[in-house]
């Protein structure tokens, strides 16, 4: 007999494993999801939270392990098949035909069961009611918002009588309005007798409307809790392994006298900026995407054509025309793409880390390679770097220790002026502190850093200074251990 | 475990030899394909046939180990096959008037200068993707064809017409100590030099830093048009290292000679293993490749199979190259 407060397991998974080369990415994990209970899943990048839903979903295979759902064991499934059995993902880039109709994606691939174009639409209409969403089945998908998308992606699960539904990160690009919705929904669901995974960064959600918890590092499941058992500082010491009593390092303190200074850039973007830099200072850039906060330091950089630059290094007037150039003079640059613009990721970390000191390793045009894998090796230690060795192929490491290894690359020829675009953007709450105590470091042993981030609290809690870039111009400046938040976007947004 | 030889993409030791033959059937189908037609056709083993086997080889391997720098910097160079005519024409229609020496040396600048040409054309108009560089070096293989049109005003030029000494092209041809010929000698150099250019210098690893994310090596300071320069001058010079050797064999120049080793050379490289889209590969992997194509067209032709089943069958290879290659590199990142 089953007990009302203690339903059985709709999910079992048991003592699953998942390595990819060079990476355990699923170590022996257990977890039971009951039905009716909105359960979820917590861990940085590369915690194993994908993995383990694209194996339930049947996209990868698992080593070993066993798999229950709804009374079956699930060995080897198609995506396909999974949905048949009742098993939904809504994968947070949505996995929809923009080309074709609402109506029409819910039954994708089932028109002729599903009673043809006026059944499509008829039994999508009703989906979708139940669900409260008003969209029009006739509507193009791509004229739809992402948070309607996800009402279409929610209603073709229920077409499958979905007893299991998985969201990954599905707060990621929805407004507050559009979160209230899906929360609604999520309660609907969840009335219903459907259990739902809730996979999420945010822990506000997770306190928010999730029943149980199960908190994931480096592969293993660490701990799963009632969400009413559990505080919120001691989710994030489970989550990264430490207790973190704050999520910035101190600011450091700013000395010294101007390192760099920009007399004027213009470019087709860029009006005249003009812009200065003190020893062992952290200037915040805080501008909209588009704002020519990047034209400025690629073109600083020397890896943009300008169309005027004018630019001082200690007094003295210098040439910048490729970042070759910027490089010789000791300016450094993470680029704000990592994947496109830093790295190299058919390639070994350690060519990765030696990329802007390999003309100082080269003697007579030969690479000293054992020089190569020492500078490596140094790097990896000191940025706590986890990969397997120096010569695993970048591609394989998670987001944070992809950084870390650009980052090192630039440490190593000790930058008198280093550009951070965007350093922390996608990478986990552990590996950000250890990026931020890094830039402490840096400036401290005398270098100085531009900072861009669209994250306004890692501006304002690193920087000695900010200025404001709007429309091509520097329109304001301040310093943020006094001024307010409001009062620098409403600067950026040009509203002031 | 040797350390050096590991660092980039396409090692060679045997353990990587092996993973390669199982992940790689276009090799077990040429070696197979070898084996069926030494049994059915006994005059494959003939010491006849393996002669012209290796003298096949000789003008191949040199377009095509110039061609493996550029395919391994995400380039093309289809230029070759117009540099082999010029460089032919230009080297046998001199001999009378400079002299035998000086004549293969001014051919080889001629191949030099066509590379430079390349290059400069490319970096000039900013050319960044494969796309780019396939279009202006097929315009450029036009401008070198008509160039040694023009020279020659169509004519084929015969080395044995020529008045003075021929004798230095005899021993390219046919010369050599023991085994060793002399064209062999001179492959053996050359793959030798490109190999440790290659492995162990700078130049090597930017360009196949180059190949592999050509934003991320410019923004880390790494000189892509350096390489630029130097991949189309090396795959220059060895198309026109290529035509000498050619016109030693063959004794003759035609303006047209060079066409048919365009797309042979490319299609070594990629069945050779070098990844077309830049970024890793190697020399080494080129010889075998041109190996087993060579081993292939002289096959099929011992099995009187049509050439146009023949050109079917190069143009389906290729395509398979890729498609492994594709399959490979999305089978190892997750």
């Amino acid at each position: 007999m089953v007990v009302a407060s203690a339903p059985a397991a709709l999910l079992t998974i048991n003592d699953v494993s998942k390595a990819f080369p060079g990476v355990k990415a699923l170590d022996h994990v257990t977890l039971e999801v009951r039905p009716g209970r909105v359960h979820g899943i917590v861990g940085e990048n590369g915690a194993g939270k994908s993995t383990l839903m694209k194996i339930l979903s049947g996209v990868y295979e698992k080593d070993s392990g066993e798999i229950t759902f709804d009374g079956n064991v699930i060995d080897k499934v198609t995506p396909v098949e999974s949905m048949h059995m009742g098993l939904a993902i809504i994968y947070q880039e949505l996995n929809l035909v923009n080309t074709m109709s609402v109506g029409e994606n819910v039954f994708l691939g089932r028109f002729a069961e599903s009673g043809g174009r006026a059944g499509v639409h008829a039994k999508a209409r009703a989906l979708l009611d139940s669900i409260g969403c008003k969209v029009d089945t006739h509507k193009q998908v791509s004229e739809l918002s992402v948070s309607d998308k996800q009402m279409v992606e929610i209603a073709k699960a229920l077409s499958f009588d979905s007893k299991l539904i998985i969201m990954d990160e599905p707060s990621s690009s929805l407004t507050n309005d559009e979160m209230q919705k899906l929360i609604k929904i999520i309660h609907e669901l969840k009335a219903k007798g459907i259990a739902i995974i809730y996979i999420s960064h945010k822990l506000d959600e997770i306190f928010g409307f999730c029943d149980v918890v199960t908190v994931m590092r480096d592969g293993h499941v660490i701990d799963t809790r009632d969400v009413s058992s559990i505080t919120r500082n001691e989710m994030i010491s489970m989550m990264v392994g430490r207790t973190i009593e704050n999520e910035y390092p101190p600011r450091p303190e700013c000395a010294g006298e101007t390192i760099l200074e920009i007399k004027g850039i213009s470019t087709r973007k860029l009006r005249d900026v003009k812009l200065t830099l003190r020893k062992g200072e952290i200037l915040g850039l805080v501008g909209l995407v588009g704002s020519g906060r990047t034209e400025l330091v690629r073109a600083l950089f020397g890896a943009d054509r300008v169309a005027g630059k004018s630019i001082l290094l200690d007094g003295k007037p210098v040439e910048i025309n490729s970042p070759k150039d910027a490089i010789n003079l000791g300016l450094a640059m993470v680029p704000e793409d990592r994947k496109l613009q830093g790295l190299l990721l058919g390639f070994a970390v350690e060519q990765n880390i030696s990329l802007a000191v390999l003309a100082r390793l080269t003697k007579r045009g030969f690479i000293d390679t054992k020089g190569e894998s020492s500078i490596s090796d140094r790097q990896i230690k000191a940025l706590n770097i986890k990969t397997p060795s120096g010569r695993t192929k970048i591609r394989s490491l998670s987001g944070g220790n992809q950084q870390k290894a650009i980052l090192g690359r630039w440490l190593e020829m000790s930058p008198r002026v280093l550009i951070l675009d965007e350093p922390t953007k996608g990478i986990d709450v552990g590996a950000k502190y250890e990026i931020y105590l890094l830039m402490k470091k840096i400036v401290e042993d005398g270098g100085s850093i531009i900072l861009i981030s669209s994250e306004l609290p890692e501006v304002l809690h690193m920087s000695n200074r900010v200025n404001t870039i709007c429309d091509g111009r520097i329109n304001g400046e301040f310093d943020p251990a006094v001024a307010s938040a409001d009062e620098i976007m409403a600067k950026a947004f040009e509203f002031a | 475990m040797s350390a050096s030889t590991q660092r980039l993409g396409g090692r060679v030791n045997s353990q990587t030899a092996i993973n390669l033959l199982k992940s790689n059937p276009i090799f077990v189908a040429i070696a197979a394909l070898a084996v069926v037609t030494s049994f059915v056709e006994p005059q494959f083993l003939t010491g006849e046939n393996l002669n012209n086997i290796i003298r096949q080889f000789g003008t191949l391997i040199f377009a095509a180990l110039g061609m493996t720098l550029v395919i391994m910097a995400g380039f093309l160079d289809l230029s070759i096959g117009g540099i082999i005519g010029l460089v032919a024409v230009v080297t046998v229609t001199l001999i009378d008037t400079v002299g035998q020496g000086p004549a293969i040396l001014i051919g080889l600048s001629v191949g030099l200068g066509c590379g430079l040409l390349n290059s400069a054309l490319i970096i000039s108009s900013g050319a960044l993707t494969q796309a780019e560089s396939l279009f202006i070096t097929y315009g450029m293989s036009l401008v070198y064809g008509a160039a040694a049109l023009m020279y020659v005003q169509g004519v084929t030029q015969f080395l044995t017409y020529s008045k003075t000494s021929i004798a230095l092209f005899d021993t390219i041809n046919s010369g050599g100590i023991g085994f060793l010929s002399v064209s062999a000698m001179i492959f053996l150099v050359c793959l030798a030099i490109l190999y440790v250019i290659e492995r162990r210098t700078y130049a090597g690893r930017a360009i196949v830093l180059t190949g592999g994310n050509k934003v991320a090596a410019r923004l880390a300071g790494i000189p892509i048009s350096r390489s630029i320069v130097i991949i189309y001058s090396v795959s220059g010079v060895m198309a026109a290292i290529g035509a000498v050797v050619l016109v030693s064999r063959v004794t003759l120049a035609d303006p047209t000679m060079g066409t048919p080793y365009m797309t042979q050379a490319i299609l070594a490289v990629v069945v050779g293993g070098t990844a077309l889209i830049g970024g890793r590969g190697s020399v080494m992997w080129t010889v075998v490749g041109t190996l087993l194509l060579i081993l292939l067209n002289n096959c099929l032709n011992l099995l009187e199979v049509s050439t146009y089943v023949q050109y079917m069958l190069r143009g389906a290879i290729l395509i398979m190259a890729i498609w492994l290659d594709r399959v490979k590199q999305t089978s190892v990142s997750k």
